[in-house]
């Protein structure tokens, strides 16, 4: 989610196998570089593997171009390397949130085969969407600052995966500002 | 009579030697040069830049030093288009490491891929060995603080003190006198500078001329860190020891 001069990225920490929970603390968000942050949802392995591939190309990007990637270039990147598994693809569905030149914050989303989802307010992805879009566009204001978007975003993803048996056990938030990370653990119904 | 068999690198002379290897270690003694120091704290690398042209408008930071992983970097003494394709190999291959093992790949393996590489167009292929030596210094958990240097037939070793490039037989027996094990960061520094400048061809010692890197632990987080020293610690660091000489007028 947008706010003002910064970005809020947040997921929950239930990793399971349909009605078995295996893991509470189980990560979704990960960190590219200080300004570029991304959620993976979806099949885990899919999820640790796009992650770890993707970290593959951004640190020769770093090293070939000496400087980190914008996030509409790491978007494009997303988007190519899920195509290129078009007829067997990764079955995740990223959230891609950062800040751009001028720290603009920048965020999209994708499908699993990389159709970009460019938006100016919020994007979700996961078990629970479609909650998290009625919470997420009933509760979202722009302009926020960072200490009321983390209030939003909480109370957004808490609100949605109460009503999903698949998502839940606590919330994992990230609030970036150009200056500083703030990554904060959500306590929620823990069912 | 050694003519006959210096046209191909795939063959040997009657006396057992390599002339292309040979020849393109002369090469390599025509570049500029680069020192490695090994210290306690860190790795020291200086380089000697070559092209100082006030018209040079250098779109890279650096000419002499180039990071390969967030752990390992290396000084390049030779043909530089030769050491850009290996410098890149190397990276792919520090990077392929780390997806497979998720760690870094550890000092010595990467220089071993290396320099199994720089073998293989030694013995095969027909083409050319690379004109490029390298002083590789990085970081792992298994050795600490390395230095390698690796020359264009493809071997290398694991050194306290090492140069490569224009004069390194001069560089070497200098640091062979005054190294010492467990010298600091600073003090490999000041050695490095000194024997630089006693054995670059320039009259006068400026910042523009030399590139100085260092490769240490940061004292918080306990990351590697490699770090580019500017052109003004760098001219701070030369008037420090006295090497600092009037440049020539314009």
């Amino acid at each position: 989610m947008v706010g003002k001069n910064c970005f809020a990225i947040a997921s929950d920490r239930r990793l399971g196998v349909q009605l078995q929970t295996i893991a509470t603390d189980f990560q979704r968000v990960f960190k590219i570089h200080d300004k570029l942050y991304i959620g993976l949802s979806g099949l885990a392995t899919d999820a640790q593997t796009l992650y770890q591939r993707l970290v593959f190309r951004h640190k020769l990007y770093q090293l070939r171009e000496e400087r980190d990637m914008k996030p509409e270039t790491f978007a494009s990147l997303v988007s190519a390397m899920l195509y290129e598994r078009r007829f067997g693809p990764y079955f995740c569905q990223p959230v891609i949130a950062g800040l751009g030149e001028n720290d603009e914050p920048f965020i999209c989303t994708m499908d699993c085969i990389g159709a970009k989802e460019l938006a100016k307010d919020f994007v979700v992805s996961g078990t629970s969407s479609e909650s998290l879009y009625g919470a997420c566009e009933s509760m979202y204001k722009p302009n926020m600052e960072p200490e009321e978007l983390f209030e939003t975003v909480s109370q957004a993803l808490m609100a949605s995966v109460d009503r999903d048996c698949l998502a839940g056990w606590g919330g994992h938030v990230f609030i970036v500002t150009p200056t500083e990370v703030q990554e904060r653990v959500v306590k929620g119904r823990m069912d | 009579m050694s003519r006959r068999y210096d046209s191909r690198t795939t063959i040997f002379s009657p006396e057992g030697r390599l002339y292309q290897v040979e020849y393109a270690m002369e090469a390599i003694g025509n570049a500029g040069s680069a020192l490695g120091i090994l210290a306690a704290d860190g790795v020291v690398l200086v380089g000697e830049k070559k092209v100082t042209s006030k018209l040079l408008q250098t779109s890279r930071s650096a000419e002499k030093m180039y990071k390969i992983d967030s752990h390992v970097s290396c000084a390049v003494a030779g043909i530089m288009s030769d050491a850009n394709i290996l410098i890149n190999t190397a990276r792919l291959h520090a990077q392929r490491y780390a997806l497979s093992y998720q760690e870094p790949i550890p000092v010595e393996q990467l220089v071993q891929s290396l320099c199994d590489t720089k073998q293989g167009y030694t013995q095969f292929g027909g083409l050319r060995p690379f004109g490029v030596s390298f002083l590789f210094a990085g970081w792992d958990k298994h050795h600490g603080f390395q230095l390698y240097m690796s020359d264009p037939s493809g071997n290398y070793g694991g050194w306290k003190a090492a140069a490569v490039g224009a004069n390194s037989q001069a560089a070497q027996s200098m640091l062979k006198q005054d190294y010492k094990d467990g010298l600091t960061r600073e003090e490999a520094v000041a050695l490095a500078l000194k024997v630089l400048s006693k054995t670059m061809d320039s009259t006068s010692l400026t910042a523009e001329k030399l590139e100085l890197a260092e490769v240490f632990l940061q004292p918080g987080t306990g990351e590697v860190q490699y770090q580019v020293c500017s052109p003004d610690a760098l001219g701070k660091l030369l008037s420090k020891a006295g090497l600092t000489q009037p440049a020539p007028e314009a």
